[in-house]
């Protein structure tokens, strides 16, 4: 799923500091499976933002809407009747959201309350981490489901690097490195020799470094 | 008592709670204080007696929460 971190209750008072009126629309999506976007927590910042507001002496009216999914056009629909009621729509999905928003309804102004992070999941309750950085040329099965580019801090594909000490990443202590879980399973398996294998150089222009990217299914298209 | 709750981490798990509900109170310029979690047995009435006073006097001191005048 999408990960993302909620933005401090100043950031997102700022951005809404010239409304009277506002809608907090949430994501049923990923945010929801990440504690960070879905209906509770569009209650929570919604109480948030009313007593900061009120305790400036300048009350903020706050609706609250969650949405299925705010990255498909039927459901963005779902705020078709009400989105001009407000001076602007403070969007708890992921980046994806608010853009969807503001392309369906381009006279109303929207505006993120969270910082989209990752594509991972959760380790733990309350811990998630990060796991694929959508490269566009999914090479994992090199190496034995485990992805050198989401997951070695310098994405290296033929690791590890001279940083990696006791199974730990040289960035920080407390982060295993890829390669030496990479190297030991290939190891423990009796097939170190995987690692020999030369390969093409990995197509980055599938990557972002393409530019914006875009996928066409022909086949479901209209 | 702390890591004693009959629902095993519950009151651990509470306390973390109690300190994310603090922080939001300290983000919207509210003392923290007005909220606390304290743990006792069943059979420490008379600091339970004390932790309210305690508690009351404080809020008394602090005046009425600047959203409810
Ligand atoms: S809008 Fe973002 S958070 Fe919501 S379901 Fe789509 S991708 Fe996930
Ligand atoms: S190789 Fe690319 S697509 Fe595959 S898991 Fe790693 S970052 Fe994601």
């Amino acid at each position: 799923m999408i990960v993302a971190d909620r933005k401090s209750l100043d950031e997102i008072l700022w951005m809404v500091s010239d409304c009277n009126k506002i809608l907090i629309a949430g994501c049923k999506g990923c945010v929801t499976v990440c504690n960070v976007g879905g209906m509770k927590e569009v209650g929570i910042l919604a109480s948030a933002l009313k007593i900061a507001r009120k305790k400036e002496g300048k009350p903020l009216e706050v609706d609250e809407k969650t949405l299925e999914r705010q990255c498909d056009p039927e459901y963005v629909e779902q705020i078709r009747d009400i989105y001009d009621d407000y001076d602007a729509v403070v969007s708890m999905a992921c980046g994806v959201g608010p853009q969807f928003l503001s392309e369906a309804y381009p006279s109303q102004r929207f505006f993120p309350a969270v910082n989209t992070t990752f594509f991972g999941g959760a380790t733990e309750h309350g811990i998630w981490e990060e796991r694929c950085a959508g490269c566009g040329t999914c090479i994992i099965h090199y190496y034995d489901g485990m992805c050198p580019i989401a997951r070695c801090s310098k994405s290296i594909q033929h690791g590890p690097c001279g940083g990696s000490a006791r199974g730990k990443c040289e960035i920080n202590a407390e982060l295993d490195c890829i390669w030496d879980m990479i190297v030991k399973k290939k190891m423990e398996q009796g097939r170190l020799d995987d690692l020999l294998m030369v390969k093409a150089a990995k197509d980055w222009r599938t990557a972002r470094d393409g530019g914006p990217r875009k996928s066409i299914r022909e086949e479901l298209t209209k | 008592m702390e890591g004693e709750c009959h629902f095993l981490e519950g009151n651990l798990r509470a306390r973390k709670r109690v300190d994310y509900v603090k922080k939001t109170l300290e983000e919207l310029g509210i003392e923290p204080e007005r909220v606390e979690i304290f743990n006792l047995s069943s059979a420490m009435g008379p600091q339970f007696a004390e932790i309210a006073k305690g508690m009351t006097d404080k809020i008394k001191e602090l005046g009425p929460s600047p959203v409810n005048c």
